[in-house]
């Protein structure tokens, strides 16, 4: 696995697919969740013309230049992560930037784009983002403990951090992925999942219905243009990450295209069936269940 | 050589001539007074060096022409030749630092003087027992007599109490000399070897000389009467009571205790260790300075006699201990009695007024040095021959005693120190030229002992040692400007390293690296200081000298002595916080516990050995070897703040000044660091009932990690949070050293690195921050970003490389640590490290939000950025942590490669671009190059969609079509993470600070209850003398 300029070529097409496959997918299933509520939901292109709105429009203020890099550094934070993960298994070209780290990697870089939104948002000096921050970081990081610790059992599991080489330990047919060598490391990695998806019961970071709290408050236009740029890929990569560790990766296309919208549509169905958690309680919530799953997941190994 | 008997003959001729004087002649008499103690020194001085480097030998002095026990004989040893100058020059300095009083009370008084001083002398040399008797009546009415010439109210009372118990005292000293001689039918001390195994009342005879002199020691707690002394009489004559009768009474007990055959020595060692620790607890609830300083004298005496106790167990040693101890203790006692004569007020913190002059700050942080026993004095190489001697011979719980009672005396002596430095000073002391040169010469007499004690000695001689000299060379240029002292400690640090660098092993070097130019770094930002700065550099040499005798130290001995130097440079350095006296304190009694088990591990590992060598640690006895573990893994853990020994962490590096936090912070916990690691490299992992205690150290630095990292994302004080956070930085390279392989160590080492780069740049910014603002809070602060960006972008570079977030080289660290656990079985802890992870984000983004982010407040728009000087490093921290972050491999490979001698397994593999483990790959280049071509694609996409951004003010935010009221009530950052707090809130319950709350309270309480003894009421002092004896007798007739 080395550098070589094609790459570059790849990526971008890599990036061109997951961009267009996550405004369609993403849009399908708030449909979907609309629909559960006896809506009728958006229309399936809407998410590119919100995108294109956000581009095009013309009123433009920054705070500062931290506010200003705010969404640079979260939309690098996605596509960031996208590409140092291989997206299709067997694949050398698809692999994109892997070569550069491994797992842990990507398990830090996940904080590339959080701390840079977050240094933006408290630029603007709206006091809603850093609310909506302080929410945010209590949240995440709570999520993320079940999450690291089941990820480290898998990597304890098939003794790797190459994310390649844990995806090639579970081929060989559906009993082989981790979800069921390794039951409970998954459940708690999943209840990770839903934690990070910002959908309900986890989703009073944002919380969008009411009033416009959270990180992105302050942000319009183009700012918030590349933030939706950003809400399409960023799941999708942290799905990647999923699919690769715990549900035998994809080695193609299409099955990457049904594995990411079968795992989205799980944090869908539990959004749209629970209420919202208060902060506390999420933090309290993943405590409770998602850390124990996950040592017995450690322990199983 | 003139005869030293001629020394009694002076003193009983003088004095008899100035009965002889004129009345109105007083300044004539008090000449012919210092004239008679000069000669009476001189004499003794003579003979000190006539014994001591002429080697001559014992000089026997009959009398009346006939040979004892016909006649008086007296004799003049080293020993008593030492005790002899002790006496005489303290009679000398009093009468000349008590002249106005002397001039005051006439001719008699100084004829009381030298008979005190002659009758000492008599105790030292005589070995007569009754002529024993004669002196100690001679010095009992002499001490009466003196009490008398203090100013103090009380003084009456108390020479009447005084010579009440010394009555008592007599009678029993007399009826036992009257057994004694009924037994042997001699006088002579000498015809008295092991009486007490003769017929005819000899056990009786034993018994009632012994209580006598040893009562004369003034054994807790028939002591009243002399605390009532020392409080009450004039300083100037306390500190003959302290320096000279102290030492004559134990002369005196040292001679008889041939006698007393072996019985004798478990109860010597019994009331002596009793009396140490119970008047060091006494001296605990003091707020009188003389009276603290009698119960000082009370316990150090008791540890004499201990000594004396264990005399057979010490055998070479003894006098190497003992000596030790009585002239560090005579030196220090006279020396703080004449300063408090300076000093107007009573109460401890009355002697801030000491501060106005630094070279009686100077000389009262010599005294107090020389009590605890702090290098280079000579209680320094006493302490540490007695602990080896004392657990050479099975002592353990003897070694215990001594240590609890030194740390205890450690803790009302520093903090009437704390006082001293930090209380209101109301006025400068008024000192004459004369009083002045008296206590300095004191103390300088104290650092000649030391270098006698360090020449004499088996160990190495710390004044000798370049790095230490060169420290101390700080303080003869103190009169320099702190600017032009600062180049000079710059090229110090500097010049050392190049001095040194070819000789370092890659571990070493690491350290050094960031102890010498590291700190040369950090001592830029002192450049900001103006004035003078008195005491800041020889206290940082001081810590910087330690610090670099530590990491090249071959023997224990030389290990701990740096481990010592180390620590009181840091503990005078953290002192000059504004606020930090209580946290000073804490610390410094936390590391002299910690460096109290360091001691009794090294010992226990010697077997007593004077020269140990760090290496031979590796050879422990298997037996041995655990408990070796635990006393020295437990010293390093006081100085790296692990849990539940961390709690004087936060206020110390918190209160300390700007330049001096990054110091202490970035530099010097890596000497528990740096312990540890060789701990471990000698000894391994040994194991305890079947637990290996690394296992133990993962628990500690996990949990440490955790607590640490959880109660930093809950302070308002910045400069707290970057306290707390080092507390859980530890707590990771711990854990990193605790895995016990490559990897691990290899984190732990760039921890090391990145830790000072990124602590010591963090504390500057913060620093210079909170003197702009005048506040350390971080809610009062926010927005500051444009007004101070310099200081922003170190602390954004700074809590990027902390949080591991790639690119930067935070993140080698984080990579290196999975790597490192894939190896290890240890799985328990690791949950707790994995818990503890994440919440650093937390503080983090906390921090740098609440100061530059948010709203700016209306008192801070006029701020600029942070003084130049202390920027200065901040930059060149940045620089090298962007190019680190690119190339690791520079630092790294070779550390990495020196590892790969202790831990030949699962090392890296340097692959090019890329760094190679067992289980994963890392290329911080790609890494580097595809998240900045990544970041600057978008940052350009945006430029071109929005380059014509607008700047619009501050309250121009989006607010449900109100407009903000004021930066106060918008600043969202007081309790910014509640949701957290309700959460696991009860993870913060203070359990460490409660228990050494508790642990405190209980010694305060045990002092309050013990000193309702003391009453003040004659009799009752009278009563304690007599129940004292009753109980000796029933437990030596009990032993019998």
């Amino acid at each position: 696995m080395d550098f070589q300029w094609i790459k570059v070529a790849y990526a971008l097409l890599t990036l061109f697919i997951v961009l267009n496959y996550g405004l369609l997918m993403t849009a399908v299933i708030q449909k979907m969740g609309a629909r559960a509520g006896r809506r009728y939901g958006i229309r399936v292109y809407q998410n590119y013309i919100d995108l294109l709105k956000n581009y095009v429009l013309r009123s433009k203020i920054t705070h500062g230049y931290m506010y200003y890099l705010g969404p640079v550094f979260r939309l690098t934070g996605g596509i960031g992560l996208l590409l140092f993960v291989p997206t299709i298994y067997g694949s050398e070209m698809w692999a994109n930037f892997s070569f550069s780290g491994d797992l842990i990697l990507a398990l830090y870089f996940v904080f590339f784009g959080t701390l840079g939104m977050a240094l933006g948002a408290g630029e603007s000096g709206h006091p809603l983002s850093a609310l909506g921050v302080s929410r945010g970081l209590s949240q995440v990081t709570s999520a993320e403990l079940p999450f690291a610790i089941a990820v480290f059992a898998v990597a304890l599991q098939y003794q790797t951090l190459s994310v390649t080489e844990i995806v090639a330990a579970q081929q060989g047919g559906v009993m082989s992925w981790t979800l069921f060598t390794n039951p409970f490391a998954v459940a708690a990695a999943m209840l990770g999942f839903l934690g990070s998806m910002m959908r309900a019961p986890f989703d009073v970071v944002l919380a969008p219905q009411e009033i416009p709290i959270g990180p992105p408050t302050e942000f319009h236009s183009a700012y918030l243009a590349l933030l939706q740029t950003n809400r399409n890929i960023f799941p999708v990569a942290k799905i990647v990450i999923y699919m690769n560790l715990f549900f035998g990766g994809a080695a193609s296309w299409p099955v990457f295209g049904i594995k990411v919208f079968l795992l989205y549509l799980v944090s869908a169905f539990v959004g749209v069936a629970f209420p919202r958690f208060r902060v506390e309680q999420s933090v309290r919530f993943f405590l409770i269940w998602g850390v124990p799953l996950a040592i017995v997941g450690l322990y199983w190994v | 050589m003139v005869s030293a008997i001629s020394i009694i003959a002076i003193g009983l001729g003088a004095a008899f001539l100035l009965g002889l004087m004129r009345e109105g002649r007083e300044a004539l008499a008090h000449a012919l007074t210092v004239l008679a103690l000069g000669a009476m020194s001189a004499v003794a001085v003579g003979w000190l060096w006539l014994l001591g480097p002429g080697g001559a030998a014992v000089q026997e002095i009959t009398t009346a022409g006939t040979m004892p026990p016909f006649a008086i004989n007296l004799r003049v040893g080293l020993t008593e030749a030492v005790a002899l100058v002790m006496i005489t020059l303290a009679g000398l300095a009093s009468a000349l630092h008590m002249r106005a009083v002397l001039l005051r009370m006439g001719r008699r008084a100084m004829a009381v003087l030298l008979i005190a001083v002659m009758a000492l002398a008599g105790i030292v040399m005589t070995r007569d027992l009754f002529n024993l008797f004669v002196f100690f009546e001679l010095a009992a009415i002499s001490t009466g007599g003196m009490v008398l010439l203090s100013d103090d109210e009380d003084a009456l009372g108390a020479g009447f109490k005084y010579m009440i118990v010394a009555q008592i005292v007599s009678i029993l000293l007399l009826i036992g000399i009257i057994f004694a001689y009924h037994a042997t039918g001699s006088l002579n001390i000498d015809d008295m070897g092991g009486l007490a195994a003769m017929g005819g009342g000899a056990a009786l005879a034993v018994f009632l000389v012994v209580a006598a002199l040893v009562l004369e020691t003034k054994p807790f707690p028939a002591n009243g009467w002399a605390l009532d002394i020392y409080q009450a009489a004039h300083p100037g004559f306390s500190a003959i009571l302290s320096a000279g009768t102290g030492t004559a009474a134990l002369i005196a007990v040292d001679k008889f205790a041939g006698a007393g055959g072996a019985a004798l020595a478990p109860v010597l060692t019994g009331l002596g260790l009793l009396t140490f620790v119970a008047a060091n607890l006494l001296g605990l609830a003091q707020t009188n300075d003389r009276r603290l300083l009698g119960y000082s004298s009370v316990a150090q005496t008791g540890l004499i006699l201990a000594v004396i106790g264990q005399r057979e167990a010490l055998g070479e040693s003894y006098l190497l201990i003992a000596g030790g101890l009585l002239v560090g203790h005579a030196i220090a006692k006279a020396g703080l009695f004449w300063l408090s004569g300076l000093v107007k007020g009573r109460d401890l913190t009355d002697w801030a007024t000491l501060r106005r002059s630094p070279l009686l700050v100077f000389a009262m942080a010599t005294f107090l040095a020389m009590l605890l026993g702090l290098p280079p004095f000579p209680g320094f190489y006493a302490k540490w021959a007695l602990v080896h001697g004392l657990v050479a011979s099975g002592g353990g719980a003897l070694v215990a005693l001594v240590l609890i009672g030194a740390l205890i005396e450690a803790g009302y002596l520093l903090r009437w120190f704390g006082f001293t430095m930090k209380r209101e000073a109301s006025e400068a002391v008024a000192s004459t030229p004369a009083e002045l040169a008296l206590v300095l010469a004191v103390a300088l007499a104290g650092w000649g002992a030391g270098w006698i004690w360090g020449e004499v000695g088996p160990y190495e001689n710390l004044l000798r040692a370049p790095a230490l000299l060169l420290a101390l060379a700080f303080l003869l240029l103190d009169w320099l400007p702190a600017r032009v002292k600062n180049v000079a400690a710059i090229a110090a640090l500097i010049g050392g390293f190049a001095a040194s660098f070819a000789s370092y092993d890659p571990l070493q070097m690491i350290f050094a690296a960031i102890i010498m130019p590291g700190g040369a770094v950090i001592l830029l930002a002192s450049f900001y200081e103006h004035g003078r700065r008195v005491g800041f550099y020889p206290s940082a040499m001081l810590m910087f000298a330690g610090m670099a005798m530590l990491i090249v130290a071959q023997s224990s001995f030389g290990f701990f002595a740096a481990w010592e130097v180390l620590t009181v440079g840091s503990y005078f350095l953290i002192l000059r916080g504004k606020y930090s006296e209580p946290h000073a304190l804490s610390y410094v009694l936390f590391s002299l516990g910690g460096a109290f088990a360091i001691m009794a591990g090294f010992a226990l590992a010697s077997g007593g050995m004077a020269n140990f060598t760090m290496a031979a640690l590796a050879q422990v006895p298997l037996t041995l070897a655990p408990w070796v573990f635990i006393l020295l893994a437990l010293g390093f853990m006081t100085k790296t703040a692990a849990i539940g020994l961390h709690i004087w962490l936060p206020g110390a590096h918190a209160e300390a000044e700007t330049d001096v936090s990054p110091m202490v912070s970035g530099i010097l916990l890596k000497a528990g660091l740096f312990g540890l690691m060789v701990l471990m490299l000698q000894m391994g992992s040994p194991s305890l009932y079947g637990v290996k205690l690394t296992y133990v150290l993962l628990w500690i630095g996990a949990l440490t990690a955790l607590i640490g990292n959880l109660i930093a994302a809950f302070q308002e004080d910045a400069k707290r949070l970057l306290a707390y956070s080092s507390i859980g930085q530890m707590g990771y390279a711990i854990f990193g050293i605790a895995l016990m392989n490559h990897l691990g160590w290899l984190m732990a080492l760039m921890f090391v690195i990145n830790h000072y780069i990124y602590k010591s740049m963090l504390f500057l910014s913060v620093g210079g921050v909170a003197k702009r603002t005048g506040t350390r809070l971080m809610y009062k602060m926010g927005g500051l970003i444009a007004l101070m960006p310099l200081s922003f972008i170190a602390v954004l570079i700074g809590i990027i490389a902390m949080s591991g977030v790639p690119p930067l080289s935070g993140f080698g660290g984080r990579w290196i640590f999975y790597n490192a656990i894939m190896e290890s079985d240890a799985r328990a802890p690791m949950i707790v490290i994995f818990l503890s992870g994440p919440i650093a984000f937390l503080y983090l983004f906390r921090l740098i939000h609440s100061i530059f982010l948010g709203q700016l407040k209306d008192e801070n728009r006029r701020l600029r950025e942070a003084p130049f000087w202390i920027v200065l490093p901040q930059m060149l921290y940045t620089a090298f942590l962007l190019v680190f972050a690119v190339v690791p491999g520079l630092a790294l490979r070779r550390v990495d490669g020196y590892l790969s001698t202790i831990f030949p397994e699962h090392g890296l593999n340097w692959d090019g671009l890329t760094i190679r483990s067992d289980y994963g790959y890392w290329s911080p280049v790609s890494v580097m190059a595809v998240t900045v071509g990544i970041f600057a694609s978008v940052l350009l996409l945006l430029v071109l969609l929005n380059h014509r951004a607008q700047k619009v003010k501050q309250f121009n935010i989006v607010y449900s079509a109100e407009r903000p009221f004021r930066p106060e009530t918008t600043h969202f950052a007081w309790n910014f993470f509640a949701p957290y707090r309700k959460a696991l809130g009860f993870l913060l319950a203070p359990l460490a600070t409660t228990f050494w709350d508790g642990v405190t309270g209980s010694l305060h309480g045990a002092a309050d209850f013990l000193r309702r003894f003391y009453t003040g009421d004659g009799q009752h002092y009278a009563y304690h003398v007599l129940g004292f004896v009753l109980v000796l007798i029933l437990i030596v007739g009990g032993g019998l």
